[in-house]
This record gives C-alpha cells, structure tokens and sequence, in this order.
C-alpha cells in the first residue's frame, strides 16, 4: 500500500508521543491503515502506555505486538473435547461467541428464516465477560459524545424493557447518583446536563442536594455533598439475560455448539472472503461470519484476515454482598471519575443487584492473560474501600467475589460493522463497558448489517415462520404468590421439594434447569440459571445433592458431575472399592 | 404425615429442625401436654449427626461413647412414642406475626403436597448452623472444582460414598477438619498437612492427637492458605506463616494438592428468626435468650447450635429440652413470664460471651451458664457479681479458647431480686 502524505505524518505523530511517554525503543509503523506497534519495553505497564500514546491518531486501529520479557500472554484457552461432529457443516451464519454480544445477534437474526450457528469455546453461554460484570445498564452518560459506545449505550438502555418483558427476566430500573465529594462539584451539574443531552440519555437527570440524596439513598455516609441523579440507569442479572437469548434463539432454529473453539478460517483464494471455518469438531462453511468474541475479537479478526486492531485485556474485580443489605442501597452510587488517571474504568461503587444482593466494583487492572479470573488480596483491599460509601455495609456481609475482563481496544471504542477487507465478515469486537447496557442496540444493527450481506449474496431474506420472540423462564418459584405457588406444586410437586435453602430453590428448578433449550452442564452453570448454590452458604448444604440430581437426570456416574466443564470434576472415585464386575 | 389441606394446622409448639436440639425440643414439649409439629427439611431427622459417623457423642447423656447417627436414633426412637407430628421434606419460608402479642405466629411451610399455613402459640427455632467458606475467610486465586467445607466432604464420604480428593490439604483446625483428616486419610486419601491461623488448635486435644499425630499428618500452626492454583480443579495451594496478619516473605510456599478442605468455623443459622427482629448477640451470631431459651420475641425460643455453636452434643440436646419445654409452658399460660423482671449478663475480661445473657427474675433452681474465653490460659478466675456484689467465684484450670466451660449458678443468690446487671468475668491469676 502506498502511504499517503497524510498517513506519514499521523505517524510522526505516534512516534511523538512515544517519546513523549519515554518509550522512544518502541517502533511505530503503517501496518495497512493501522498502526502497528513493536519492540521491546521493560514492563506491561510500559506496553499499555505505548497502546494509549498510540491511540486517537486518527488511524484505523492500533496493533500493539509489542514484547514485554518475562511476561508472559498466554493464548486462548482451548476445549479438550475433539470430534468430527461439524465436519461439513454448512450455515448461513456463523457467529464466533456466545456472549451477550453473540447471543444477542443470534436471537435477532432467528427471526429470519436463516440457518445460523453459534461456535461457544466454553460449555456455557455468558462464561467469560458476559458473565462476570456488573449487569447495569448504564444510562449513557460515562462515554464521550460522538463516540459508538455514547450513541450505543442510550439505545441499548431504552430497549431494555422489551427484551425483559419478551424474554422473562428481571429489571430494576432505580436509577444512579453520581455523588459529590465536596460542594464545589455542584458546579459540575450544567456540564452533566449536557453531556446527557447530547448522548441522549433518558431523563429527567438532575443534580441533587446533600439532603435531597439522603432522602434517596439513607444510608449513604455522611461525607456526600450532593449528587447528580440520572433515573434511567437499570440493573440485570448479565449471565441470565445472555442465557434467555441464547434460550429464545435456539428455540427458533438456532444450533449452539459448545465446546467448539474457531481455531482457523479459510479464506477465498484473493483474500476476499471466507469460505470454511476450522473447529476442534471439524470443518464447516458459512455464507457470513460474526466475530463476537470478547477477548478474543482481535485474533479472530486476524484469523479472517482482517488484522488492524488489538485487545488488552483490563480485569475488573467485584465483591458480593448479603442480600440481606438489599434494603441498604437502591440506586447505583459512586464517585464520577474526573481524573484522567482513571478514564479507562467506569467509576466503580456500590451497585445493587436484582437478585438483591448488593455489588461492590468493579476495580480496573491492566492483565496479560485475558482469562485471568483469578482474585488477589490486594486489589481486593482496594475493592473494600468502597464500602466507606454506605454506612450499613461492613466486610462481614461479604459472601463472594469474583473478576471477569474487559476486552478493550486502545482506542477504547466498540468495533461495530462489516469488515472493510473481508466482504463477508462483521465485527462486533471490542465491547467492553457499556457493552453489556448497548447490547440490545449493537445487536440490532450488527443484525441488519448481516442481512444487507446476505442480500448481496442473493440470499432471501426472509421472516422465519412461527418466529415467536416470547420466551418462558424457569418459574421463580419462590417469588410466586402463595396461591400460584400452591397451585405449582400441587401440578408437580418437585417444585416444593427445597434442595437450597439459603436461595429457597427447588428441586423442580435445578431439574428444569438441566433441560432447558440450552441446558446447564455443570454445577456452576445450575446456579446461574437457578442460583442454587448462589446464596450465603454458597452450596455448603446443597451442593451433594445438586451432584446427585445432576447424575441421574443427566444419567452420568456421580463422578461425571463437574463444577465448570470438562476438567473440573467434583468428585474422585468411589470409596467402595468392589473389584470391578467382568464385562 | 400426609397433610389435609383443607384444615388449617394449629399447634402450641412448633419446632424448626430436627437435628439433636430440636428432637428433644419436641420431645420435651410433647411431654409437657403440648400439640407439637416438628419441620425439617431434609427427608430423615437427625440433623448433621447423620454424617458424622464417628463415636464420642453422648459422653455425658448415656455415658457411652455413641456414633453421630446412634445418638440421633435413640432421641428419634423417643420422638416416635409420642404424638408429635413430624413433617420431613419440609421447608419452612416465612414467620409472621399472627393478630397481637400473645396469639402467637403464622408459619408457611413448604413441601410436596403445597405451599400450607401453620399456626402456632409458640416457636422453638433448632436450624442449626452453617458453615463459613473460603470466601467468608478471604481466600483468593483462582476458583476451581476441588474446593469444600468439612461438612461437605463429610456428607460426600460419608453418606454418599465418594472421595472428594485424593491429595488434600485442610485448613483451619477444628473438630471437624481434624476428624476429616483421619476420615479422608483412612479412606485412601493423602492429608498433605492442616493449616491453622491461630497458635494452637481450635479444636479438642483429643482429636489433634487421635486424627493428625497417629497419622503422622503435619500440623502448621500460625499459618493460613493465601491462595489456590488451578483453573478446572484444584492443582496447589499457596501457603504461608502469618504474623501479625501479613504473610512473612520466605515462609510463602507452594503445597500440590487435588482439594483444599475448610473448617474455619461455624455461624448460627438465624436468617428466618430475624425477620422478627430479635435482639440478637454479636459473639455468638444467635438471639440473646433468658435460662428458659426464650428470645425477646415473645414465645419464640432458641436452641442448639442455632443458639450458639456447642462443641458437644449433649449441651445441644440440653438446651433443646429447655426451650422444648418452656415454650410448652408458655403456650399454656403456666410460664408466669409476666412477673417479674429481667437481669443483663454480660460477659468481661477475658471472656468471650456468657450464655444465657439474661436472667428472668425471681427463679429458682440452679442454671447452667455456658462460656468461651477469648485466649486460652493455664489458670482464671471466675467472679459473678450482682450488682456490684460478688455472688459466685470460681478458679478454672487449662482454660481453652476452644472449649466451651460450663457453671452452674444457683438462682437462690439474687434472693428476691428481679432485675439489675450481671457481670460474669474472667480474670487471670497468678498461681
Ligand atoms: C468486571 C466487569 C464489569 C462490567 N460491568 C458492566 C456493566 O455494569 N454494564 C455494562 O454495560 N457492561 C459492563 N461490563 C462490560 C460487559 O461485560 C461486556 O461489554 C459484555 O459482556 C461483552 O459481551 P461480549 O459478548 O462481547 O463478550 P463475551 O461475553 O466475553 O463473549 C465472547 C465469547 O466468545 C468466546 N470466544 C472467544 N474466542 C472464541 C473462539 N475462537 N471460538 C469460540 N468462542 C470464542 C468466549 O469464550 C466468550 O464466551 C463489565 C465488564 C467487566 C469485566
Ligand atoms: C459439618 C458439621 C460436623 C459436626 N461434627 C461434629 C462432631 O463430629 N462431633 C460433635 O460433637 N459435634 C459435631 N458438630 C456439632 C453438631 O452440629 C452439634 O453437636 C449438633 O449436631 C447441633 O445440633 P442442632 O440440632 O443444633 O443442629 P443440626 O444438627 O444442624 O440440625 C438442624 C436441622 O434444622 C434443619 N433446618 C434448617 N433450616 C430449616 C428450615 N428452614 N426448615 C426446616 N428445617 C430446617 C436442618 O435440615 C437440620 O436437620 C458438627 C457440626 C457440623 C456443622
């Protein structure tokens, strides 16, 4: 490619601000219209410095391939199942990624009647980012005007009540208060009212008085001077609305293939487009692939051969609390993040859940390894302050705590749309926060997107017959009225039999729960669905019972029951050790 | 019991659980002359005596060394001759108020057969207790299969036959966890050592010697697990001796294990009697309960670990019977609990809590005070004073943190008093 006047001098610009960061041993060149870091730097940290000074440069994304010795980036994870169950396989779609992302495109193109498969490397939906953030659906505030993320978020935020109302899951749309430390950020107020107008956030937004958040908020500390209310914001469970697309998708025709990792793609002989996909279970063809997979979207893109940006990965950590504080915090509350140090994270504070416990997080650290889900004392030292923000929280009514990580690029912006190189590929990468509150809107769009290829290809579009986008959960048992819940039992009493006590739910539960359109496999992926196991004994009570429901109703040995996939077997071996009968 | 759905259940004293304390709550009011239902969850009575298969229970009730389960079926067999209903498989989800104070609760069970109302004069709560876990005790690293509490493991061996791990390392050193390492090592499994923060032993000298020293397993004292490795199953954990609450550097080691096992301590379950807002004890995580086990809601009474945690079983069936029996007095209007008055306990020096922490006034008889000390001692000296004069004192020997001590306080000292405090306290002396 012949590199344009303007292109050269973007890169002086790069190179700038390397020097300018000390970084002067880090190579920037043009890699097509990217930039394309490489080198060696002392530190991840130094890394991720060179990431951002190459950011906002005006190219088209930012590789950064540079080395950091001694540490180590450790490449994707890899299922242990291999088989032939894919081989020749042929979709119309094909989408990487059975997250929110994923799942989401799935359910809105299953209204069209399209062969469509979903390629999941985990035996879950919602295992990685999807399933371990915060589930709020952020007003639309945070992210900056013009950007996707701002035009996104507002979107996804209005659409989430359809999807809850169609998809059976539960929103509580109390809204969020940014609070103020000191009184002078009452002078904040006008700017916040006008970055809500531009990013169109639902309103009405309003500053409060110290008073007035107390009023809201009772039990917030003393120390607050006021706030800035923004009434839109709502809260979900993330991995139960990722299960329920999943769930409504593949009740209208969609394959979800678990286990099934996209090691490699073939492409048409002038690089143009796409023709056969290489899975752990084989070889098959699609007519579009959607590349909606998380941490990992940058190396999908260059798989497809479409290479112009690069993932970090930034790990949020968040502690769970009781659910007895529900009555403590309603609204979201936290300290807006002014200070550029800390632009690349959402705030963090105290954030309630629908389920009624209580959040604190999520922290923000820059990882190497992009499966890291590990928790570590002294990020969660950090974590605790937070708890200085609520009078009636204390360390004590900490259950559990968890990470998950952001996949974000350097530009900090989602990669939304058809690929400019590869003709029939689409990118939804990059969605790291509000990805999960824009989620409904990204979804739509990358939807639309994908039939407007289709349609290049000739292929009709058209609507899917008996398209039915109602989808029934598994009965929340104990938030039934008594009558209903009578009624339930005595119609099928395996809903009155209490396996978890500390969440009161039924065998019934965890039984529908291991037959649902995309059924649990694992002891973990039961309390997700059910939040058996999920409460304050987190499973002491249950959890031999759990395994022995899961074996006979998955007809398995005891010791086929795993926590979270193959590889994590409960179980050792049995203790009657009989000589094995002759066979 | 099949229930007839038509009629609504009405009793004088309903019991919640039916391990030890709520089997002779039952039994105790049953014998008082009152109606008495029995709710437990689980599908046999026994409560979490029917995992614990070892003997050594029932030293002081039968003076004989029973098992877990043989202890549990003497009291079971008890329960049986008398007329009390016992609804199995039955879960209890919400207490209410029932009209005003003296008419007593509304209970909604739930079962197979649907979702019932229960009334009741009284309340007897026997749930018991749980298990804290490795996050309750802030254990971080990675989160795989392969971690459990003693409780678990138990259960899993015990009652269904499996083997949670084969290269297991425990953490915390109370009686459970020091009973699972013999359990698990006897039944093929290695116990690479059993870490425990504190400096000495949380649980009985018995068990430290019977379960690790026999076995040559190592016990680590001052030393805890930081962290576990592995992202499917449990492949190591790191360890490390602890001072003043900060890992010391080059004491952090490595230990390859397939499990990790906790037994760092229990907690009372109380999550259903605080929707009535009892007082409740911060030590001991129970209500605060007067001799007759009765909470400051009126007609409701604890018992059992629910109460606070016993280290032995026979304390739990005592005081089961206490609470059995005052509610069934209560529901007959013979427990005279509106003379008198209310004394505080409260617990000083190097003690812990005292239980009861109150004392209705005037009694008679003699009452059983039960306490912990913070710190074990070789010597302290026990002075009750009423107040601000001494009616008791007592020097006990080889007092442990780990041991619950028991005195007996004759009611005959406040002679005619019907309130004021008391302070319990325990103070080192010189010998
Ligand atoms: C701690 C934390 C808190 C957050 N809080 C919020 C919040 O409150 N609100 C909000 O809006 N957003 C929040 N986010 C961001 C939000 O979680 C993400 O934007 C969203 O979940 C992204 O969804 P996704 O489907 O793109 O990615 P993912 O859920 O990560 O899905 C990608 C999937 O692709 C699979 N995959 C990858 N490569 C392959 C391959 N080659 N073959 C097969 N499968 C593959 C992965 O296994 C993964 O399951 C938070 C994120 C974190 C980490
Ligand atoms: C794991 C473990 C191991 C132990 N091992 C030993 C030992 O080896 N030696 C020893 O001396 N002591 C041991 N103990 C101490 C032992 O718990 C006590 O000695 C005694 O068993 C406690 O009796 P309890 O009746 O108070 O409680 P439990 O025996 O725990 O009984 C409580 C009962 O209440 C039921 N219940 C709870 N909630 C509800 C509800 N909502 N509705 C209906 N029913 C409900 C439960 O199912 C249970 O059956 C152990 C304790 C634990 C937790």
């Amino acid at each position: 490619m012949k590199q344009t006047p303007d292109l050269e001098k973007k890169l002086r610009n790069v190179r700038r601000s390397l020097h300018r960061e000390g970084l002067s041993t880090v190579q920037a060149v043009l890699h097509e219209f990217s930039v394309r870091l490489s080198g060696e730097v002392g530190s991840w940290d130094e890394k991720v410095r060179a990431g951002y000074a190459a950011a906002g440069k005006g190219f088209r994304g930012v590789l950064n391939d540079i080395r950091v010795p001694g540490v180590e980036e450790p490449a994707m994870s890899v299922p242990l199942l291999r088989d032939k169950a894919l081989e020749g396989a042929a979709y119309d779609v094909v989408i990487v990624g059975g997250g929110v992302i994923g799942c989401g495109i799935a359910r809105e193109l299953s209204r069209r009647d399209l062969k469509i498969g979903v390629l999941e490397k985990e035996d879950d939906a919602a295992l990685q980012a999807s399933g371990r953030n915060d589930g709020m659906i952020h007003p639309g505030f945070a992210a900056a005007p013009g950007t996707l993320k701002a035009a996104y978020n507002s979107r996804g935020n209005r659409m989430y009540d359809d999807w809850a109302r169609e998809l059976d899951f539960e929103i509580k749309r109390t809204g969020s208060i940014l609070l103020y430390r000191s009184l002078w950020m009452h002078l904040l107020t006008p700017y916040f009212k006008r970055r809500c107008r531009l990013n169109k956030v639902d309103g009405p937004c309003r500053g409060l008085s110290a008073r007035q958040v107390r009023e809201l908020e009772p039990y917030v500390t003393e120390k607050q001077k006021g706030g800035f209310l923004m009434p839109s914001t709502a809260y979900v469970s993330p991995y139960r609305v990722t299960l329920a697309l999943a769930e409504n998708a593949a009740d209208n025709g969609c394959d979800f293939h678990f286990q099934t990792a996209l090691l490699g793609v073939e492409l048409s002989s002038e690089g143009s487009s796409i023709t056969h996909l290489k899975t752990n279970r084989g070889t098959l063809s699609c007519r579009v692939l959607i590349n909606a997979a998380g941490v990992w979207s940058d190396k999908v893109a260059e798989m497809a051969g479409d290479r112009f940006f690069s993932i970090h990965g930034r790990k949020g950590t968040d502690a769970i609390l009781d659910k007895r504080c529900e009555p403590f915090q309603t609204r979201a509350s936290g300290m807006p993040s002014l200070l550029k140090r800390n632009r690349h994270s959402k705030g963090g504070g105290v954030v309630p859940c629908v389920e009624g416990n209580i959040l604190l997080g999520p922290t923000a650290q820059e990882v190497a390894d992009r499966e890291d889900y590990s928790t570590d004392a002294h990020i969660f030292g950090t974590l605790v302050k937070q708890l200085d923000l609520n009078r009636e929280l204390h360390q004590g009514q900490i259950i559990s705590y968890y990470s998950g990580v952001r996949a974000a690029s350097w530009e900090e912006d989602f990669i939304l749309g058809p690929s400019v190189k590869v003709a029939n590929l689409l990118h939804a990468a990059a969605i790291q926060s509000p990805g999960f509150a824009s989620a409904p809107a990204i979804c739509r769009d990358m939807a639309r997107w994908c039939e407007d290829i289709l349609s290049e290809q000739n292929v009709p579009i058209r609507d899917r017959e008996g398209f039915n986008p109602v989808r029934r959960g598994i009965p929340r048992v104990r938030e039934m009225s008594e009558a209903d819940r009578d009624a339930l039992i005595r119609k099928d009493p395996a809903y009155g039999d209490i396996v978890c006590r500390c969440e009161e739910i039924s065998r019934g539960e965890i039984r529908d729960a291991l037959c649902s359109s995309v059924p649990a496999q694992s002891v973990d992926g039961i309390k997700r669905r059910v939040r058996a196991g999920a409460g304050r004994c987190h499973g002491g009570f249950c959890l031999p019972r759990i395994i022995a429901i899961m074996a006979r109703e998955m007809d398995i040995p005891l010791t086929g029951v795993t926590k979270k996939g193959p590889g994590s077997q409960i179980l050792m071996e049995s203790t009657k050790k009989e000589a094995p009968l002759c066979s | 019991m099949q229930l007839n759905q038509e009629k609504q259940l009405q009793y004088d004293v309903t019991v919640v659980g039916g391990g030890p304390a709520g089997m002779a709550a039952a039994i105790a009011a049953s014998d008082e002359g009152a109606r008495v239902c029995l709710l437990e969850r689980e599908e046999k009575i026994g409560g979490i005596l029917k995992q614990c298969i070892h003997d050594g229970f029932g030293v002081l009730r039968f003076s004989e060394q029973l098992t877990g389960p043989e202890y549990a079926w003497r009291y079971a067999q008890e329960l049986g001759r008398r007329p009390v209903d016992v609804l199995t498989r039955t879960f209890l989800t919400s207490i209410e108020k029932n009209g005003s104070s003296r008419d007593g609760y509304l209970l909604k069970i739930v079962n197979s057969q649907g979702l019932s109302r229960l009334e009741t004069r009284t309340l007897v709560m026997a749930m018991g207790c749980r298990e804290r876990t490795d996050r309750q005790v802030f254990i971080h690293g990675e989160r795989p299969a392969g971690i459990f509490t003693a409780g678990q493991a138990q259960d899993l061996i015990n009652l269904k036959g499996y083997l949670p791990g084969k290269r297991c390392v425990i953490l915390g050193s109370g009686d459970i966890g020091l009973i699972m390492a013999q359990r698990l090592t006897l039944e093929g499994a290695s116990v690479e050592g059993l870490y425990e923060i504190g400096s000495e032993p949380s649980g009985l000298n018995r068990n430290v010697s019977q379960c690790l020293e026999d076995y040559g397993i190592p016990l680590h004292l001052n030393s805890t697990v930081l962290e576990v490795q592995g992202r499917k199953r449990v492949e190591a954990v790191t360890v490390a001796r602890m001072e003043r609450g900060i890992p010391v550097q080059d004491t952090v080691r490595t230990v390859p294990c397939d499990s990790l096992i906790l037994s760092v301590g229990l907690i009372p379950e109380n999550e259903m009697l605080q929707s009535l807002a009892p007082q409740m004890d911060e030590r001991t995580r129970g209500p605060r309960v007067n001799q007759y086990m009765e909470t400051s809601c009126p007609g409701v009474f604890s018992c059992g670990n629910a109460l606070h945690v016993n280290d032995l079983v026979d304390y739990v069936s005592q005081s089961g019977e206490t609470a059995g029996r005052a509610a069934a007095l209560y529901a007959s209007n013979r427990s005279g609990g509106d003379r008198g008055g209310e004394a505080e306990l409260t617990a000083a020096g190097n003690l812990s809590y005292v239980l009861p922490q109150k004392l209705r006034l005037p009694a008679e008889g003699a009452v059983p005070l039960f306490f912990r000390v913070n710190k074990s001692a070789p010597r302290g000296k026990l002075t009750v004073t009423h107040e601000g004069t001494v009616i008791l004192e007592k020097t006990f020997r080889w007092l442990k943190a780990a041991e619950m001590e028991r005195l007996d306080l004759d009611l005959s000292v406040f002679s005619g008093s019907n309130g004021g405090s008391v302070a319990v306290r325990m103070s080192e002396e010189g010998s």
